[in-house]
């Protein structure tokens, strides 16, 4: 198994053509009426109002998004924003993916650029090298359409297979005769969990409510709070959020979502002022997925929810306590109520504060409460872990691996930054390494290695911020620099917890600017 | 050691290749301040002279002996990759250009287009050349490895590549006169003194041009040499040397033992040659690994002596795989070239600038600004009139 960095495919660029997305499309007639008026031109009718291609495709509203898209660029085809939401809904909703079809798949629609993606060969380096892979696990085709697609490749980028990683073996004869195979193996278009689906699938009236949530702000800290969903019209909604930061500091705002598929959740809404992005997978009365910036995809929070008749428990914030101490702990999520069970050597000194979505208790751990995992229940409510430390065995930098990139300096692309927490880790008294949460930390950075120490990349490439966010330096040739290169650099991304000093380690590759931002990475 | 291209690479040089795509290339250049159609003054039979390419459709020729930009002429349609070949009478250079998808010959003399074929010529097709470009010794004929794809109104369909003969006097609108189908993933090729092409792909082939049949001349794809990896051969650049030295850089990994533990390897540079007088093949190692380099010539003075450019410029003796000098330079530089004699070595590509090197101290000594922008990946020739 070869894992591949999917950051480095990866713009920060914005993402103008998602945000299109929220605007109510025109109903399902229209939706089919501009399809053939706007592809027929080339795609050929096929009878059962098929049309050639097209209609042998199922892939995610991002997947439709780019296609088209590409269509525009690469054949000038001409269709107004308008119509062409339609056309990506009108496609997402009948040919979409079951849910279990995006399993393990979804951080690319989540635009987590810093995962590191497993596939295995030969799709790894066959297919996975330029762009992500998920970009190709998340469509479903038979034989024939990823015959095509492969032949489109190549015909459309002839340098292709002179490139590394192709230039050493036959690539086409490989991408035909058994790449292509593969997929149509793996990546059916037809599937029992799809024709499940279509029969399952929820209507809107599935998500109106109140929807309690918790997040994770990577060096902003814990979010949690409630989210109104009203119903619009169609598959879509206005949405209006009220919460707050562990610390305090308001978490609010409003805007609007639509649903692909029955599950595929997208909103645009503004927290304060910033413009931000969901990308949920809306199911049985629960929300999961990410929330982040328009404009900084780098900056965002896992996020869960829950509806107000789903009783889930969703988080605890911390979820971690030291053994000996006293702590505030707020357990979020929906239907809550009692008194939690925090597992042995931890006592609820108090409840402080109780409402169906927050439950706020004073805890103390005993001083000689054994180091590891508890899972929290709530009467029947399940699903979270609490952690007891007594000694930090280990830091890990998160992420370990990232990017980022310059930007700016007379550009218009922006800078990419490095976001990143000290994760601390537990021995449990089995032996067992537990992770314990995001603790405080010093950050610093040093070079990577003795390139990165000759050609002074921690000079030129950016700042690392005392809060863990590393700001990039502009884009362009530095003249100061030997052969005038950019302000790239490869950095070792050191913390230092600031409580008992223990020191952990991660990679920040600062590299140049993305030019394009397609839909999936 | 490991060859570590994450992010410097992408700071110091493009990535090799992907600027060769259909959709053509969106590089800067600054316009040329040389009128259209100006024909110049004719080149001096046996004055030697340097032609290199650039943005946004310049050919140059500078006079080898004093360093200075003897002329300019104007090539006609899009720019890209703008790789020249040199007739062996020296009259007349053909470019490969328009985004990997016409050859053009023009009149050194004149500046004249006095050939032009797209390669494309069947209805419904795109086809697109990967710097395949050579002419016969006699000068009559001229070769070029054709990538065609049907594109049809909802799909493409790759078709074979194609080796198409064109005769040099076919004018303007040439057709070719025969076509073989060839392997993929043909790059760079030259035709040697008996008429036969050697085309660099995944083997080094031999085709007769007259019949299309080929072989393998050197397996590169496929060699047999105890405790080395496959070589890795990207190298588009088909410099036409007076020694007739047809030469590839490879990097390959030398293992420590039969466990073929990439970790332990060593990485080599070496190359693969073909003398093009003799038809005699040659495959040596001659640099550890510790840099990369895009182009690399043997001098003309000394056979023993390899040098290699990209982010330096670096002297090896072959022999004794060692590193003789190394120079740094003011910016990347992707071709290398020698003047006949070997006493000047030319570093072009990349911007708009050659930088002329002793190849004995290692010393710059001149620098020729171009009119017009970057010369991006084309080759420099040098050649007597
Ligand atoms: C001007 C001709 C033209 C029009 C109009 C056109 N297409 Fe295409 N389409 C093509 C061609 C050519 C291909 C095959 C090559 C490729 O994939 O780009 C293609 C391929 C596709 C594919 C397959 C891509 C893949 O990933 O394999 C989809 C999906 C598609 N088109 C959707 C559409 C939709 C939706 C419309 C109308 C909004 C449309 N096309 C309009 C020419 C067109
Ligand atoms: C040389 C780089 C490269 C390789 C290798 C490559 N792709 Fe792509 N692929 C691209 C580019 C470029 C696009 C165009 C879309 C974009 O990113 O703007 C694309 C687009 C796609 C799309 C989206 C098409 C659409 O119309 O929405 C899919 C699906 C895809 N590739 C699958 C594959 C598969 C399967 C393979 C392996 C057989 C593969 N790719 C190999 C570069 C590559």
């Amino acid at each position: 198994m070869k894992t591949t960095r999917l950051r480095h495919y990866l713009s920060a660029g914005t993402l103008a053509m998602l945000a299109c997305a929220v605007l109510p499309p025109a109903v399902a007639e229209d939706g089919k009426a501009i399809l053939n008026a706007k592809c027929m031109a080339c795609h050929t009718p096929e009878g059962n109002d098929a049309l050639s291609r097209i209609s042998h495709q199922r892939k995610t509203p991002e997947g439709w998004l780019m296609s088209i898209a590409r269509m525009q660029l690469m054949y000038g085809v001409k269709i107004s924003d308008e119509d062409r939401r339609s056309v990506v809904k009108y496609l997402a909703d009948r040919q979409g993916l079951a849910p279990s079809e995006t399993d393990g798949m979804r951080y690319a629609m989540e635009r987590r650029l810093n995962t590191v993606e497993k596939f295995d060969e030969p799709l790894n380096q066959m297919c996975a090298r330029c762009h992500s892979g998920a970009r190709v696990a998340l469509q479903r085709r038979p034989l024939q359409e990823w015959e095509r697609l492969v032949e489109f490749h190549l015909g459309r980028w002839p340098s292709l297979e002179y490139q590394m990683m192709s230039r050493d073996r036959d690539w086409l004869g490989l991408a035909r005769n058994e790449v292509a195979p593969q997929l149509a193996k793996d990546y059916p278009l037809e599937s029992q969990a799809w024709s499940d689906w279509q029969k399952s699938k929820p209507g809107a009236d599935a998500l109106p409510g109140q929807w309690s949530f918790s997040g994770h702000m990577m060096t902003r800290g814990d979010v949690r709070g409630v989210m109104s969903v009203t119903h619009d019209s169609g598959d879509t909604f206005n949405i209006e959020v009220k919460g707050q930061y562990a610390d305090g500091t308001p978490f609010n705002g409003s805007g609007s979502a639509i649903v692909y598929n029955g599950y595929e959740w997208r909103g645009n809404l503004k927290i304060g002022d910033v413009r931000m992005h969901q990308v949920f997978a809306a199911l049985n009365g629960e929300m999961k997925g990410r929330m982040f910036e328009t404009e900084h995809d780098e900056r965002g929070l896992d996020f869960s929810a829950a509806r107000q008749d789903s009783p889930r428990l969703l988080a605890v914030q911390p979820a971690f306590i030291r053994a000996g101490n006293e702590a505030e702990l707020t357990l979020v999520g929906s239907g809550l109520s009692g008194t939690p069970d925090l597992g042995a050597g931890v006592e609820v000194v108090k409840v402080l504060e109780s409402t169906p979505q927050l439950l706020r208790v004073k805890v103390k751990a005993a001083a000689d409460a054994a180091p590891g995992l508890r899972n929290v229940a709530l009467g029947a409510l399940k699903g979270v872990d609490l952690a007891v430390y007594t000694e930090v065995a280990e830091v890990k930098v998160v992420p370990a691996y990232s990017v980022a990139r310059i930007g700016e300096n007379g550009g218009t692309t922006p800078k990419v930054q490095g976001r990143f927490e000290a994760e601390a880790w537990g021995k449990g008294a089995d032996g067992q390494p537990y992770r314990i949460g995001y603790l405080p930390a010093k950050w610093t950075v040093e070079p990577f290695n003795e390139q990165a120490r000759d050609d002074e990349d921690v000079k030129f490439a950016g700042t690392m911020q005392r809060d863990g966010v590393f700001l990039p330096a502009g884009a362009g040739p530095n003249p100061q620099r030997r052969m005038m290169a950019n302000n790239v650099g490869n950095l070792k991304v050191i913390a230092q917890l600031e409580e008992g000093g223990l020191q952990g380690e991660g990679q920040l590759i600062v590299t140049v600017q993305r030019w394009n931002s397609p839909p999936l990475p | 050691m490991k060859l570590q291209f994450i992010g410097r690479m992408a700071a110091t040089s493009l990535g090799l290749f992907a600027i060769c795509t259909a959709a053509g290339v969106g590089l800067a250049f600054a316009a040329s301040d040389v009128p259209a159609n100006a024909s110049g003054p004719a080149l001096k039979p046996g004055k030697e002279y340097l032609l290199a390419t650039n943005y946004p459709n310049n050919l140059h020729l500078i006079d080898v002996a004093s360093d200075t930009l003897y002329k300019t002429c104007q090539m006609p349609d899009a720019f890209g990759p703008g790789a020249a070949q040199v007739a062996p009478d020296k009259k007349v250079a053909y470019v490969l250009n328009n985004h990997y998808g016409d050859i053009y010959g023009i009149e050194l003399d004149t500046c004249k287009t006095v050939f032009h074929a797209r390669l494309a010529f069947k209805p419904g097709e795109q086809a697109k050349s990967m710097l395949s470009l050579a002419v016969s010794p006699d000068g009559k004929e001229l070769y070029s490895v054709a990538n065609p794809t049907q594109i049809l109104n909802d799909h493409y369909a790759v078709q074979a590549p194609r080796l198409q003969v064109y005769a040099t006097d076919a004018g303007l609108n040439a057709q070719p006169l025969r076509t073989f189908e060839v392997p993929r993933q043909i790059s760079i090729m030259q035709a040697a003194d008996d008429g036969s092409l050697y085309m660099a792909g995944r083997d080094i082939y031999k085709l007769d041009v007259k019949t299309g049949q080929y072989s393998v001349a050197l397996p590169t794809g496929s060699w047999k040499r105890p405790l080395y990896s496959p070589p890795d051969l990207l190298y588009i650049w088909s410099h036409q040397t007076a020694r007739r030295d047809f030469s590839l850089l490879y990097t390959a990994a030398k293992y420590k033992d039969e466990k073929q533990d990439a970790d332990t390897a060593d990485f080599v540079y070496g190359y693969v040659s073909v003398d093009l007088t003799t038809g005699k093949t040659q495959v040596q190692d001659f640099a550890p690994v510790t840099e990369v380099y895009f182009t690399g010539m043997r001098s003309p003075k000394d056979p023993n002596q390899m040098f290699g450019v990209l982010n330096r410029l670096a002297k090896y003796d072959i022999k004794q795989q060692k590193l003789i000098k190394a120079a740094n330079l003011a910016h990347s530089y992707y071709c290398i070239s020698f003047d006949k004699a070997g006493s000047k070595l030319y570093l072009t590509g990349t911007f708009n600038d050659v930088a002329v090197y002793d190849p004995d101290s290692l010393e710059l000594v001149a620098n020729i600004k171009l009119p017009g922008g970057d010369m991006a990946t084309g080759t420099a020739q040098v050649f007597t009139r």
